[in-house]
């Protein structure tokens, strides 16, 4: 059963600029919204995804100029899974480690965000260069479902 | 973002914010921000009623911004946030680090 009358994609192609990133957010959330996560669950889906294209302007962009992000959004009645395509320098695995959040400083925080929020959290580095971050995030029954199809 | 900036009493001063704080608003809300721990301040109260939204970048600030509180010897609070920006807070295991109250008056009050 399509949750939205619909199946496929939705694909957003901004500019990796922080002022197009209330677009990204917008959609998030409504795309959220649509498949039921509760408003918690959408604010901090929100958070995340903001924080990975953050994190593409400020790294993968960085020095590299005007640049796009390319965000595939597959929604499903069970999870949402975004794909966050970038064409520039190239992800630093070390980039996708956690901080120590018992130490009081600015900045390393989106990171811990991301991890925190998703399930699941992958990157590749396709032909042509530049990073794809897949990050998936479940409903909390499906999460529950997996639970227990795992404990038996 | 809209930022105003009153000493509503000597020495106490509101920074009230009015929009999302993200990537882009951040270093605004740093340049007006930071600046008033260098003016006779004992007390700085940002105000977050009006903030719908915040993410790393504004937390950064707020940590920066603590950091110097700390150094000078002054009482720096967060007020009026609401559900969604606490619930970030919350993520960062960050919302026991700051003071944060409900409403602006009311920390003005308890001076």
């Amino acid at each position: 059963m399509a949750f939205v009358g619909f199946t496929g994609p939705i694909i957003l192609d901004v500019p990796a600029d922080p002022a197009a990133m209330f677009l990204v957010r917008a959609l998030v959330g409504k795309i959220s919204e649509r498949i039921g996560f509760e408003a918690e669950e959408i604010d901090q889906l929100v958070l995340a995804v903001d924080e990975a294209c953050t994190n593409v302007i400020r790294h993968a962009y960085a020095g590299v100029g005007a640049g796009r992000i390319i965000l595939t959004f597959t929604p499903s009645s069970d999870y949402f899974e975004v794909m966050i395509r970038d064409f520039g320098k190239g992800a630093d695995p070390a980039g996708f480690e956690g901080r120590d959040l018992d130490e009081l400083r600015p900045g390393g925080l989106g990171i811990h965000f991301i991890k925190s929020v998703v399930d699941n959290l992958e990157y590749t580095v396709p032909p042509g260069g530049g990073t794809v971050l897949k990050m998936m995030k479940f409903m909390p029954k499906q999460e529950k479902h997996k639970i227990e199809h795992t404990s038996q | 973002m809209n930022i105003q900036v009153n000493e509503k009493r000597p020495g106490i001063f509101v920074v009230s914010l009015a929009g999302e704080l993200d990537m882009s608003s951040s270093p605004q809300v740093r340049s007006v921000l930071l600046p008033i721990f260098r003016k006779k301040v004992s007390h700085l109260i940002v105000d977050l009623a009006e903030v719908p939204y915040i993410d790393s970048s504004g937390i950064a600030t707020f940590v920066e911004a603590l950091q110097l509180a700390r150094k000078g010897n002054i009482r720096f609070s967060l007020a009026g946030a609401g559900r969604t920006v606490e619930s970030i807070f919350d993520l960062a295991y960050l919302r026991n680090v700051f003071e944060m109250a409900p409403d602006v008056n009311r920390l003005i009050d308890g001076e």
